[in-house]
């Protein structure tokens, strides 16, 4: 009994092992007949209604080309191919929103931090710089900044924008600024996919824009004010970014000198936020110190803000923003790594999260209590910080990028105010200067290696590692990156400004200054309801 | 004073440039781009932020 169970078992085994090693039938590939088969809802199952969904987007819904022909596999593919490319431009389209709400942001905070009698100026500023830098952009800016990129894969293609200026140097190509797309209907422009473009690049060159604002403020005159918006929307801002975004010379530092992947700036702390923290920091030197902010010996002294609560509303709606900015920045959700998506929001919320704990423990260690502004300014740090980074590091890198930068902007600031003596009523240099530099280097330092968009970043294959992954010539590529930053977008921005300063002049008069700027000005007050007390300034 | 400090932060950036022709090891130009960076900031926070000072309001 016990011989033929084991032989019933042996054979068993046999034979079930032979029908494992049995091919399966070859997949027969899908024809036209195949998709005509598949089987729509009927209509009048629809008239019941779909509280499910099951009967929502099917077969029926893929759009037919000839309906002689019916629904045929080259219908289904371009359905596909449409469905990849609408999900990129509907992402892109609601992260730019995201981006634009920014500014409000940007206006409040700003606000919060200046005095009550110039509201209104200060948010004027913030307000109008959206129209100036869009019509700048439009006219000009664009084109410069976009109009040789190439092709753009995540949103079809956009070929268009296919024509660099570029000039020779050490026997390689160096882009300098794009030729298509002026008014968005020359070369081609008039585009679906580069009206995506323009509207996501719109949202952050107006970013930019804004930072020098709040440097400026409290004693900046309103017409010099949109003339220099003027001139950074339509050159400043475009120039730096066509080199690193636009097919330019920088972003081509991998192809052409072997420099890593080439200047990566993922979502602009160099491009955005290191121009406007650049030129907030050279307007401010050409503007001067508010009356009252230093002694007659050079001390600083304190000139509070009127509204914190503003201010750290403010913050939260910036932080809300950056999910577009940085997210974004893949321009698509669909395809070519863009799944990346996800850890890139954390990277970002992360870096946010430990700026603000750096500069709350630091100002609360070194000045007893934790400064609740500073701790604003900290989480924006953080912020600026990971958005280059964003999408080429870990979590362990983004909160050590947003912990350093919560530091810096503390450091930063006390070095602006007492040692370079330039009044910052805001922080934007440290907070978008500083930490826009920093957030430029540290993709040098900590990408890991393990992104992959598409199997290569600016032309060059692989993914964008840094020193501490093993590959030290990324910093260098980064660190030409500051060099420029430093180098030439300050002195391009200084020159400008100087330029206005003689022109139209960039400062209100003393008595404006005194005043507030919101009558002199604006010819309203912020806050007519309220008796303002003058608190005249002291000089000692 | 402040066209010379523009000139010394223009030359910090040019320093840098001239790092992708004159050497191809990787520690040569990081060093030049240091180097580059440098003189640049020197050039803001040495001539033309010290330049722009002497004529703070808070001087007058």
């Amino acid at each position: 009994m016990k011989r033929s169970l084991l032989l019933v078992t042996a054979a068993l085994l046999t034979l079930a092992h032979g029908l494992a090693q049995t091919p399966s039938p070859a997949a027969s590939p899908i024809t036209t007949s195949d998709i005509r088969n598949v089987e729509a809802p009927k209509p009048e199952s629809r008239l019941k209604g779909d509280p499910d969904g099951s009967l929502t987007g099917t077969v029926s819904d893929i759009a037919v080309s000839d309906p002689k022909k019916g629904l045929t596999i080259a219908d289904a593919l371009n359905q596909i191919g449409q469905n990849r490319i609408a999900i990129n431009f509907v992402w892109t389209l609601i992260t730019g929103f995201l981006v634009m709400f920014m500014q409000a942001g940007f206006a409040i905070v700003e606000t919060g931090l200046c005095r009550a009698k110039n509201a209104n100026h200060t948010m004027m500023m913030n307000f109008m710089v959206y129209g100036v830098g869009m019509l700048a952009y439009w006219l000009i800016g664009f084109a410069i900044q976009m109009g040789g990129v190439g092709g753009v894969a995540n949103l079809g293609g956009a070929p268009p924008l296919n024509t660099e200026w570029t000039f020779h140097l050490f026997g390689k190509p160096f882009g300098l600024f794009g030729q298509h797309g002026l008014f968005l209907t020359q070369g081609g422009a008039y585009d679906v996919a580069v009206m995506v473009i323009f509207l996501f690049q719109m949202v952050f060159m107006d970013t930019a824009l804004t930072i020098v604002t709040g440097s400026a403020a409290e004693r900046w005159k309103y017409a010099a004010f949109l003339v220099s918006s003027f001139i950074m929307g339509a050159f400043t801002y475009p120039l730096f970014a066509n080199w690193a975004w636009g097919g330019g010379w920088l972003a081509n530092l991998g192809v052409n000198f072997g420099l890593g992947k080439g200047y990566c700036d993922f979502a602009g702390s160099g491009v955005v936020h290191a121009v406007g923290g650049l030129t907030a920091l050279a307007v401010a030197m050409i503007i001067g110190p508010r009356i009252g902010k230093y002694t007659r010996d050079g001390k600083p002294n304190a000139i509070i803000g009127h509204d914190i609560v503003l201010v750290l509303t403010g913050c939260f709606i910036l932080a809300f923003g950056w999910f577009g900015f940085n997210p974004g920045s893949t321009l698509g959700a669909s395809g070519n790594g863009n799944l990346r998506i996800g850890s890139i929001a954390v990277n970002t919320m992360l870096a946010g999260m430990t700026g603000g704990f750096g500069a709350m423990f630091y100002m609360w260690l070194r000045y007893g209590k934790p400064d609740a502004s500073m701790s604003g300014n900290g989480l924006l740090a953080g912020l600026v910080a990971i958005t280059a980074p964003s999408g080429f590091v870990n979590t362990i890198g983004a909160t050590i990028i947003g912990l350093i930068a919560g530091v810096l902007v503390c450091l930063s600031v006390e070095f602006v105010d007492r040692v370079l003596k330039v009044d910052d009523p805001v922080g934007a240099i440290s907070v978008h200067g500083t930490n826009g530099l920093w957030g430029v280097i540290s993709v040098g330092l900590f990408a890991d290696g393990k992104s992959n968009y598409g199997g290569s970043w600016n032309g060059v294959n692989g993914s964008v590692t840094g020193l501490f992954y093993g590959d030290a010539s990324q910093l260098v590529a980064q660190l030409i990156g500051v060099a420029t930053l430093v180098g030439f977008v300050f002195t391009f921005s200084f020159v400008v400004n100087l330029l206005i300063d003689f022109v139209v002049g960039q400062r209100v008069s003393p008595k404006a200054e005194l005043e507030g700027l919101d009558l002199p000005e604006m010819g309203q007050l912020g806050y007519p309801e309220f008796e303002l007390k003058a608190r005249p300034a002291t000089v000692h | 004073m402040v066209l010379a400090g523009l000139a010394v932060t223009l030359f910090g950036f040019l320093i840098a440039i001239l790092s992708l022709g004159v050497t191809s090891s990787v520690s040569g130009r990081l060093v030049m781009v240091l180097m580059g960076l440098a003189v640049s900031l020197a050039g803001i926070i040495g001539i033309i932020n010290r330049s722009c000072l002497k004529n703070a309001i808070w001087r007058r």
